[in-house]
């Protein structure tokens, strides 16, 4: 049988027991996926709204928030459900048809369809209730989530190798990106903070993909500190860095 | 037809370096079952992995010719918030086997009643097992990996499971592992026997058996 032929269909087996299992055990199931982004960006807008009279940008606490609250989702989202794609099927393994990238390419199909449509029912209800006038454009946000889905990918795919490989690392990776949610420009503008501390916060790429995702949201004049040069490098360095490793290192049928 | 030619395995566990296969080139000819012997910890359990395919060689390559199953009742894949069914039908897609005949088929084989389509985190150890075997002989392979084979079941079930699997190996090959010598005189008609990281293959099991038993007298 076709090579291809038999990993798309392998795939697809994937996707439909990840959907059946993911939220297996919550009551409400699937639900969640929604839920718990329109419950963060509720208690958002409510709590940081009632502290100023306006956000950053444009009128709408609530489309700010889910702005940058979803463009990060789209990140961290991503790398998170990857990175467990092959411990958490490390059983499927044992079916010498299965291949490991079969796992990660399946996670990321279901993330990225349920992200997409997560955002988009979001979105499209912070524009129903405000009142400001917003021109979208696609190409910014598109652009956006490509990069966001990439270096979740790289990182993803690098991690797996190195969680397995050093556990001490992935104490130490978790711990340190513990703040990136803080430090990724979500409910503020990175351009907006004083000097030094602009520099540094627009150096993390996540925070670029914030900025980018914005930009198809909101007109700004001036300099909103988007590095498209940086942020091309980094994504594609990510990826093939996290794709080196995972072939080079076949972990996932390693015994532990 | 499997054929490894100079293939080289080593494993390395918590530090200690084992050699499984050293340059060894056999070649397992199709028609006939396979007997895997060897020591405790000598890799029957790790060549028979590379012979599924699950584990890669360090040196060297194996060529496969034919459909090489997975371990026979291997149940690690079921999903326990999953029915018995849904765990059935997903591995007919992954094989790309008819997903209704295999749900159907492993339906009568199996025997689990209602529970077919209940969670299988609510099965017995058997009732799993019975699922497993089942699955396995729902979809025709042409070699059959087997590491120890277990009886489950009450006795009807297990001369029922005896009697499948034999009319099985009609068309297929079984490459096997195991510590009892009856079941592999009963399975397999050749023999290998691996020792020292080297593979040694016998055209008559109850030769390979003999091999097998001066070896472990002499350490």
């Amino acid at each position: 049988m076709n090579y291809l032929t038999t990993h798309i269909r392998i795939v697809t087996a994937f996707v439909i027991r990840e959907i059946a299992t993911r939220y297996g055990r919550s009551p409400g199931g699937y639900v969640w996926a929604l839920l718990e982004p329109v419950a963060f960006i509720g208690l958002m807008s409510l709590l940081l709204g009632s502290l100023g009279r306006l956000p950053a940008l444009g009128t709408s606490f609530t489309l700010f928030y889910a702005t940058g609250y979803l463009a990060f989702s789209m990140y961290k989202g991503m790398e998170g459900y990857l990175v467990s794609a092959i411990s958490g099927n490390k059983a499927l393994m044992s079916y010498p048809k299965v291949s490991p990238f079969d796992a990660v390419i399946s996670r990321f199909i279901l993330q990225a369809m349920t992200s997409c449509v997560v955002t988009w029912i979001i979105l499209y209800a912070a524009l129903w209730t405000t009142n400001q006038p917003v021109t979208i454009q696609w190409a910014y946000i598109v652009e956006a989530i490509a990069f966001a889905w990439i270096m979740a990918l790289g990182v993803a795919l690098g991690n797996t190798v190195l969680f397995f490989k050093f556990p001490l690392y992935q104490k130490i990776f978790d711990i340190v990106m513990r703040p990136l949610f803080l430090l990724s420009g979500v409910f503020y503008v990175p351009s907006h903070m004083p000097h030094p501390f602009s520099d540094v916060l627009l150096a993390n790429p996540i925070t670029q993909v914030v900025v980018l995702f914005r930009d198809g949201f909101y007109v700004q004049h001036g300099d909103t500190g988007l590095d498209m040069p940086f942020l091309i490098t980094t994504s594609a360095g990510l990826l093939f860095v996290g794709m080196l490793l995972f072939t080079v290192f076949p972990v996932a049928r390693a015994r532990e | 037809m499997i054929r490894l030619e100079r293939a080289t395995k080593e494993v390395r566990m918590k530090g200690v370096r084992k050699m499984i296969i050293d340059n060894v080139s056999v070649t397992f000819p199709r028609g006939k079952s396979i007997g895997l012997l060897g020591r405790n910890g000598a890799g029957k359990s790790t060549l028979l992995q590379i012979i599924a395919g699950t584990l890669e060689l360090d040196r060297g390559r194996i060529i496969r010719q034919g459909k090489i199953s997975w371990p026979l009742g291997f149940q690690g894949s079921f999903q326990g918030n999953l029915s018995g069914e849904q765990n059935v039908r997903f591995v007919a897609r992954i094989y790309g086997v008819n997903t209704d005949e295999l749900v159907a088929y492993v339906a009568e084989f199996a025997e689990l009643g209602q529970f077919y389509h209940a969670p299988v985190r609510t099965y017995s150890s058997g009732m799993k097992a019975r699922l497993a075997f089942g699955v396995s002989m729902g979809i025709n392979f042409d070699y059959y990996l087997v590491d120890e084979i277990t009886a489950v079941g009450d006795t009807n079930f297990k001369r029922k499971s005896q009697q499948t699997f034999k009319e099985k190996l009609s068309n297929s090959d079984v490459i096997m592992v195991s510590h009892s010598t009856g079941t592999l005189r009963d399975y397999c008609q050749t023999g290998i026997v691996l020792e020292n990281g080297q593979m040694t293959y016998y055209d008559d099991i109850n030769e390979a058996i003999a091999v097998h038993e001066s070896n472990m007298k002499r350490h």
